[in-house]
């Protein structure tokens, strides 16, 4: 044991400074496992410690339509049974906003949100500033605003801004609210006013989108069981009850599904790291064979050479992950610094530290990984025979048993690493597989590229021939550099690609002449209004349609497959029970086609129905079924006589699942929507939202523009994410490159030492150099470019069923960049093979 | 004692098979310096490598007092070697990445000796090195590594020495002072030397000599 521990001191200090890059990448995906899992946790606590505070409640009761007095007294009747000791209401609905001074041409949707004096019952309403939030302010027409609807409006805390058909004097600006989902979608900023003023908007009209909310305040022990009757008393309305317990489950679920998805990030760059660890065992013990021979010939085992080797990799992992842990403490204090001290943001309110128990398992999975890739090179160490000190013998490679049962048990201890770290015995075999699948591909890639440069180690060029030469030479690293730099190339190009393929196509979605604005909640009496205002071109409008829209669900259906008797049949068929937005009309748009069944051309009496692909795959509902439609209190029976593909790619002109046959629905209660196309210039825009706006106080504008806008601030965060992904595995891919630089560097010095003696000068050796580097990362860019156009592919098709297209600029980018930084690091890390005195290498062999 | 019993040793040269060492039986007593002699090839290296299990005879046994070492697995023979074989190259075989102290030491922590510390410092002071027991291999000279190797092979004090043309790569004065170390150790402490050498004088210095030739034994005086 003391000749085990001696020597792997002696061993460690020796060659640490060849191994520190192998286990500096070790470190990297420590830190990303570490600082990824903390944030996460992070966030968690500070969510977590006030679960009630995100609903605002103990108890959350809600619907889209009006409450009705039969509603209202089974609530009432639930909570004073509950021994409910608070309950408030609210009242949300997406709305436009304008300033009230007429002068300022803008308008933009918002989250109305109405409250009451007791709302919130859990956590506080924050405001900028360090005013204290009391309902006074919003009474007799006041109102709280979020930050960025000052700037959109070009208003300021004073000014006063018309909701609806009222003006409301802007009387603070909302920091935090409880109840806002981190991250959540939303249509607009946040607007608070008090419920009181809510009727006079006049928004609350028919069909208007407001959702209706009682909050509550129960007691812990009676609770689930007041949600549980509640959601039974409403079973056949548009009624939902449900606890805070229910949203901090959804919540947990939500932060372990990112925390373990985040980790596997994080496990990617370690096995990156592993890879790279046995690449460097493999040449390490290739180039300790003499020692090791020499350790046999005075009396040592192969198990304890093994056992020398291992200890010194674990110290290594130990060294490299808690190197990991410190750099994910330092990634963790910046991120206030990032935030900066004025953020108004959750995140800014997170204290981020790394849980001692995350830091254990970074460490746990560092070292594991070491282990487990160095430990099939390490058992090479077994065949090394003595004998070899007194005649050179090369080893013939034969079927090894041992070897073969390490590389099992190593795959299946990954496959639990992997495992462990996902949660999910699925999602570790998926990784592992795929990155197997990948890395495979790209060392097939790769050896297919060296392959075909290999006839230019005939080339005339002296450095070109050698540099192709060096590709393929024993001991080289050549697969392992293509693998990191090809993979992280193939992250960064693939995503780049995606987010230019995806705005290309929104880019190409909103071009021409076609529509983009979308105007939602016109009543029928407006109807005649609204055509005369988008047709006189004063207004700026281009062409537009008015389309009557219902909104309806279903309570049964009656087929030859599928047969559901009442709603609660319907409810179990998950989203079938949602509420659907349909429309009547004689004829077919450009986007739809019948694929089967015939589609009327004239009005009857007689319900039918046109459904959509999609649901008449998803629930069996066919030709010559009965579908029972609840249209606002009316049951609607109606026969399925087509089913229509529809391109809701192109659904400006309506992507509607169902519609019906007119004759019908024409009498029943309907608001219009109308798809335009708005003026071109922004301003112009501008101008005709607050038009319309002031003419049509309830009508909401959706516009495209600023919805791609949206999207592409998205994008380009997600883009940024996974390209900081991409970036970690390239600088892993760099510290792999400078650390095979490194351990190969003894050879280059000898070599580059005789070829100085048969002539060659420092210039030529460098430009060896520099061409052997370069095509290497002209291999890699083109292997991982290569991978992201395949990527592409497959996610074009198969995940956003856009059509696929080549960017040559980012890949052409990715291939040039990759190739200067590989040439540019391999030469630098080699400087001290040019400086080198041939003699005293020479003399040193 | 080392007996030698119809040792022959063949290998694979490209397609053909070739016979480095043809059978020969030899004994060597306790305490005998004896002198493996021969030109390149002649299959003097092949022999003490048999002799020390550093590789396995194609037919016949080797004997070390008494146990055939050809029946041995690598980590008994590993063990052996420890206990009662020290060897010494021609070229050293130092390990590069460990001091001349280190060096010296490595065979007894194997061992598991308590006093390995002590010990390497006694045994780099009996070859003149103390001075230098914290250089590496690489900031030594020729004659100062052999030196070293020769205290690495006398480590565990065993009681047979193997050195496979030790003076072949020094200069004649740092070969004088090998040679005088081997006198030195044969007569102080009654080890059994088995030398292979090209160099007739140094030959000279044994109690008895083996002239090889072709793997064949032309000579024993």
């Amino acid at each position: 044991m003391r000749f085990v521990l001696g020597m792997a001191v002696r061993e460690t200090r020796a060659s640490w400074q060849r191994l520190i890059f192998f286990f500096v990448c070790i470190a990297v995906g420590v830190a990303a496992i570490v600082a990824l899992r903390s944030v996460i946790r992070s966030v968690r606590d500070v969510l977590g410690g006030e679960a009630r505070s995100l609903i605002a409640a103990d108890a959350l009761i809600s619907t889209t339509r009006d409450w009705t007095p039969e509603a209202r007294s089974t609530i009432d009747r639930r909570l004073a049974a509950a021994g409910a000791t608070a309950r408030t209401e609210t009242i949300e609905t997406p709305t436009m906003v304008r300033p009230a001074d007429s002068s300022k041409v803008a308008a933009r949707m918002v989250e109305l949100k109405a409250i009451q004096p007791g709302f919130p019952l859990y956590g506080s309403l924050t405001l900028e500033g360090g005013q204290p939030y009391s309902h006074a302010l919003l009474e007799h027409h006041g109102a709280l605003v979020r930050p960025e609807l000052l700037s959109a409006l070009g208003v300021n805390v004073g000014d006063s801004i018309a909701i609806g058909t009222t003006n409301f004097v802007i009387r603070g600006v909302v920091a935090n609210e409880p109840g806002r989902n981190l991250g959540a979608f939303s249509l607009g900023p946040r607007v608070f006013v008090d419920f009181d003023d809510m009727p006079s908007t006049t928004l609350l009209v028919f069909g208007s989108r407001a959702r209706r909310v009682v909050l509550a305040r129960v007691p812990d022990d009676s609770l689930d069981d007041m949600v549980t009757a509640l959601n039974q008393d409403f079973s056949d309305d548009y009624v939902n009850a449900r606890s805070y317990r229910a949203t901090d489950d959804a919540i947990g679920r939500d932060f372990d599904r990112s925390e373990n998805y985040l980790s596997l990030v994080g496990l990617v760059i370690v096995i990156l790291g592993g890879i790279a660890v046995s690449s460097v065992t493999r040449v390490f013990v290739l180039q300790k064979i003499r020692a090791i021979a020499v350790l046999k010939c005075l009396g040592a085992s192969s198990r304890q050479i093994i056992a020398v080797y291992v200890l010194q990799v674990v110290a290594l992992g130990l060294a490299g992950s808690l190197l990991g842990v410190g750099i994910a403490r330092l990634a963790l204090a910046g991120i206030p610094l990032a935030l900066g001290p004025t953020s108004t943001s959750l995140l800014a309110q997170v204290h981020y530290t790394v849980d001692w128990r995350i830091a254990l398992q970074g460490i746990t999975i560092g070292v594991l990984v070491s282990l487990l890739f160095s430990l099939v090179p390490l058992l090479e160490v077994r065949r090394v025979k003595p004998s070899l000190l007194l005649r050179d013998e090369t080893r013939r490679p034969g079927r090894d048993a041992a070897r073969i049962a390490a590389m099992v048990f190593v795959s299946a201890a990954l496959i639990a690493v992997a495992a462990w770290q996902a949660a999910s015995l699925r999602a570790g075999l998926v990784v592992c597989v795929g990155f197997a699948a990948l890395a495979f591909v790209l060392l097939l890639a790769g050896r297919l590229l060296v392959r075909m440069v290999a006839p230019m180690a005939n080339a005339p060029s002296f450095p070109l021939r050698h540099a192709v030469l060096h590709l393929s030479r024993p001991g080289n690293q050549t697969r392992v550099i293509l693998l990191a730099v090809g993979l992280g190339a193939f992250f960064i190009v693939g995503v780049r690609s995606l987010q230019s393929s995806l705005l290309d196509e929104f880019n190409l979605q909103i071009s021409a002449d076609s529509a983009d604005m979308f105007l939602l909640d016109i009543q029928r009496n407006q109807v005649e209004g609204m055509r005369q205002f988008l047709g006189d071109s004063a207004s700026g409008a281009g062409p537009f349609r008015l389309i009557p829209v219902l909104r309806a669900r279903i309570t049964g259906v009656s087929g030859r497959v599928t047969t559901l008797d009442s709603f609660e049949d319907v409810r179990a068929r998950g989203s079938l029970a949602r509420e659907f937005t349909l429309t009547y009309r004689d004829h077919l748009e450009a986007n739809e086609r019948v694929i089967d069944g015939k589609f009327w051309n004239g009005p009857s009496s007689e319900p039918e129905v046109s459904v959509e692909k999609g649901l008449h795959e998803r629930f069996a509902i066919n030709i010559g079924d009965v579908v029972r439609f609840d249209i606002l209190g009316r049951t609607i029976n109606a026969r399925v006589t087509s089913i229509r593909d529809v391109d809701f790619k192109d659904a400006r002109a309506g992507g509607f699942i169902f519609v019906f046959r007119p004759g019908v629905l024409e009498q029943a209660p309907q608001t219009y929507i109308a798809p335009l196309k708005g003026p071109d210039a922004a301003s112009d825009r501008a101008i005709f939202q607050h038009k319309l706006v002031a003419k049509f106080p309830n009508v909401s504008v959706i516009d495209f523009h600023e919805i791609l806008a949206t999207v592409r601030d998205v994008m380009s965060k997600v883009t940024l994410a996974i390209t900081v992904v991409g970036g970690l595995v390239l600088f892993s891919g760099a510290l792999i490159l400078i650390g095979a630089v490194a351990m190969t560097k003894f050879q280059r010095v000898y070599e580059a030492a005789v070829f100085k003696t048969l002539g060659a000068n420092t210039r030529t050796i460098a430009k060896m150099l520099l061409l052997e580097y370069g095509v290497l990362g002209l291999l890699a860019g083109a292997v991982g470019s290569a991978g992201a156009v395949a990527l592409t592919w497959g996610v074009s098709r198969y995940a956003l069923d856009i059509p696929w297209k080549v960017f040559p600029v980012e890949h052409l980018a990715g291939v040039g960049l990759t190739t200067a930084l590989v040439a540019a690091i391999g030469v630098l890390s080699s400087l001290d093979v040019l400086r080198n005195k041939p003699l005293a290498t020479l003399r040193a062999e | 004692m080392i007996s030698l019993r119809e040792v022959s040793k063949t290998v694979i040269s490209g397609a053909e098979p070739l016979t480095i060492l043809h059978p020969l039986s030899l004994d060597i007593e306790r305490g005998q310096f004896i002198a493996i002699v021969g030109p390149s090839g002649s299959g003097k290296s092949t022999l003490l490598g048999l002799i020390a299990g550093l590789d396995a005879p194609t037919s016949g046994d080797v004997l070390i007092d008494g146990v055939d070492i050809t029946r041995l697995g690598e980590d008994a023979l590993a063990k052996l070697r420890g206990e009662k074989i020290g060897f010494v190259f021609q070229f050293f075989h130092l390990i590069p990445s460990l001091t001349a102290f280190e060096n010296v030491a490595v065979p007894m922590e194997i061992a598991g000796a308590r006093d390995a510390r002590q010990r390497a410092q006694r045994l780099l002071e009996e070859v003149g090195l103390t001075g230098r027991a914290h250089h590496y291999p690489s900031q030594l000279s020729g004659g100062e590594q052999q030196r070293v190797a020769l205290a690495r092979a006398l480590a565990n004090n065993p009681p047979i020495l193997l050195a496979d043309e030790p003076t072949g790569n020094l200069d004649s004065a740092n070969g004088r002072h090998i040679m005088e170390l081997f006198r030195d150790i044969h007569r102080s402490r009654g080890t059994t030397i088995v030398l292979v050498t090209h160099d007739a004088d140094l030959a000279a210095l044994a109690d008895s000599r083996l002239i090889l030739r072709d793997g064949r034994v032309v000579e024993r005086t």
